[in-house]
């Protein structure tokens, strides 16, 4: 099992947001996550990648043979892990270029593998900009700095391709995107699935679920997964709403 | 020993003591001492100090039996190496260097911007030992470098200098402070913008925890001119940067910019405060701290718009991040203004790291040092990289990593 999620209870300033979760997903697999406003979609996605404001009161996740609670949150972005933040942060100051390239050296080094020099990763940052549409001057500036919504999530998408994740974890993704960023975006993602590799989307709409096909779809309510199954939940929460499932 | 028999036993070795008007000034300002109940809570040169260490020091002043070295290594850049607060004279058809006068004293003393309420400032016209007068003639380009150098330990340096920039002259001035000494340096620089004129002054203070310095400088801007002030303060020992200043001419500007790095127990105060007395003048206040351990710093910046000073532009802004919690930064913009069409502005964020932008960084495989180290550099980015003097810019850079190097 690539991930496995198993029985997971987890609370912040004493509020339980998620309880007793399961999930599992296999190597080259898209998970799909569907589900209301507060029913602990972000949470999940911030305690895969590590993030401490939360207590974990109970469960155990595997990830790639690892105890994930083994590894703090750079060991377990170096083994593979990927977030794209539902709201990046800005960092004014930063420049986007040394931090990606600092960011892939660091995974590169656990993986005990040689480092990327300058001119082969300016290369590479531009080839994969060009690709995600993204204007070479862009790569300039400071991260997420002054950018528009979709240029943030342009830019995720940018840093998950260049650092090219065993499990991307896209957190609402979709939200603040016109359709042609939406296209773009999933055009990205979709060019990065391999056999090799996994995806966690976690959306509220079946739009973006249109342009990346998932393998699996689960409902989230009230901290816990309510049903799984194929694409037709999707097509199922897109008429009715969450409201059955709660 | 009270602050009056101090100087009367040290008369000596202080300088114009002979002087009439000299002594009466003093005479009142050794009455300012016996008679102020030193109220913390109103005066800003008060906070964070226990002012009785300063009043009740050991007044010892050591004479360099070799002054300074003047080098003229380039054309149009000097570089001067100050021996506790001496310079030799010099003169040629740029510059002239002279030994601080009377008449420097009592231009200074009939200042009553900074007398009476700088305890500091007070104490450096009492003991005066030391300073040096530097003349930027007409219409000349030029650089200057000074090494301030401490030769002893338990030397008390009360210095005055006094700078002029002549009518359309340019001074470009590096301080460098790096003493290591078991002493204190109280410094007030007087500058003086002819028209027309413009000084960048670049302050580099990288002291080891033994040595106090406290430096106050007073700039007044006629038509036309600009001051700039950078201070980098690197410091271990004790550092208070005072700046008062007074656009008295159009179109005149001054921008006073700080950073300071510090940590374990030490302590510095600062404060920049500008009085726009004409038309058309721009002021600009920004101070940036770093603060780690159990440091302490102060900031007060201060805006005066005097009625005449119509199309005024006034910003101050003060920003700091707290990497422990027994850190601790006071800071306090304060703008008066009494003339009707200005632009003025002043802000203050004081505040721990961003954990969500360290949360960022490490979710990209960034470690938490690192993460760290690199929101420090960012903090302060727009300062370092507006940097235009390349070898300032190499020396501030190879003190940010040493400090950071120690931030875990």
């Amino acid at each position: 099992m690539f991930l496995e999620i198993k029985d997971l209870s987890v609370k912040i300033e004493n509020k339980n947001i998620l309880k007793s979760l399961n999930l599992d997903i296999n190597k080259g697999e898209v998970h799909a996550i569907m589900g209301p406003n507060g029913s602990g979609k972000s949470t999940l996605a911030n305690v895969l990648a590590g993030k401490e404001d939360y207590e974990i009161l109970n469960g155990r996740i595997n990830f790639k043979d690892n105890d994930l609670f083994d590894l703090n949150i750079e060991e377990r972005a170096q083994e593979g892990m990927f977030l794209a933040f539902q709201y990046p942060v800005e960092i004014p100051g930063v420049n986007i270029t040394p931090f990606l390239h600092s960011a892939i050296n660091s995974k590169r080094k656990r993986m005990n593998e040689e480092e990327i020099d300058n001119l082969s990763f300016a290369k590479l940052l531009k080839s994969k900009a060009s690709d995600l549409g993204i204007n070479i001057d862009m790569l300039k500036r400071s991260v997420n700095t002054g950018f528009s919504g979709g240029e943030k999530k342009r830019y995720e998408i940018l840093q998950m391709s260049i650092l090219n994740p065993d499990l991307a974890i896209l957190d609402e993704t979709d939200s603040g995107l016109d359709i042609d960023a939406l296209k773009i975006v999933t055009d990205g993602v979709n060019k990065l699935k391999t056999k090799d590799n996994s995806f966690l989307i976690i959306t509220h709409y079946q739009k973006l679920l249109d342009y990346i096909k998932p393998d699996y779809v689960h409902v989230m309510v009230n901290g816990s997964i309510v049903k799984s199954g194929g694409s037709e939940i999707a097509a199922e929460i897109e008429k009715d709403g969450f409201q059955k499932f709660q | 020993m009270n602050i009056q028999d101090n100087y009367l036993n040290n008369k000596k070795n202080i300088f114009f003591s002979d002087n009439k008007d000299i002594q009466t000034h003093r005479d009142k300002l050794i009455n300012i001492f016996e008679n102020d109940r030193f109220d913390k809570k109103n005066n800003e040169s008060l906070k964070n100090i226990n002012l009785k260490n300063f009043i009740d020091f050991k007044y010892k002043y050591l004479i360099p039996e070799e002054t300074s070295v003047i080098n003229n290594n380039q054309e149009n850049s000097y570089s001067i190496v100050s021996v506790n607060g001496q310079c030799s004279s010099f003169k040629d058809d740029q510059i002239e260097i002279t030994k601080i006068l009377e008449e420097d004293y009592n231009d200074f003393s009939k200042n009553d911007t900074i007398e009476n309420n700088d305890h500091f400032v007070n104490l450096n016209s009492l003991f005066l030992n030391s300073g040096f007068k530097i003349v930027i003639k007409k219409n000349n380009n030029i650089k200057i470098k000074i090494s301030n150098i401490i030769t002893d330990d338990n030397l008390t340096i009360f210095q005055k200098n006094n700078y002029i920039c002549e009518e359309g002259s340019s001074l470009n001035l590096i301080e460098e402070y790096e003493n290591k000494n078991n002493s204190t340096s109280n410094i007030l620089n007087v500058i003086k913008l002819e028209k027309n004129s413009q000084l960048n002054h670049f302050l580099i203070q990288d002291n080891s925890p033994n040595h106090n310095l406290i430096i106050t400088t007073h700039s007044s801007c006629k038509k036309d001119s600009t001051y700039t002030q950078k201070v980098y303060n690197f410091s271990e020992g004790y550092v208070r940067n005072f700046h008062y200043s007074e656009l008295i001419e159009a179109n005149s500007e001054v921008d006073l910019q700080g950073i300071f790095f510090i940590k374990d127990n030490n302590t510095t105060n600062n404060k920049t405060f500008v009085k726009h007395l004409a038309e058309d003048c721009k002021s600009n206040q920004v101070y940036k701290g770093i603060l780690n351990d159990r440091s302490k710093a102060t900031y007060f910046s201060n805006t005066h718009v005097d009625q005449v000073a119509q199309k005024t532009e006034g910003y101050q802004l003060s920003k700091g991040i707290l990497l422990s919690e027994n850190a601790s930064y006071f800071s306090k913009p304060e703008l008066k203004i009494y003339a009707d069409d200005v632009k003025c502005s002043h802000g203050s964020t004081i505040g721990p790291i961003d954990e969500n932008a360290i949360f960022y960084l490490r979710s990209r495989g960034m470690s938490k040092i690192a993460a760290t180290k690199i929101l420090i550099s960012s903090f302060i980015n727009e300062e370092l990289s507006s940097i235009d003097n390349e070898q300032m810019s190499e020396i501030i850079q190879k003190k940010l990593v040493r400090y950071l190097s120690k931030v875990k």
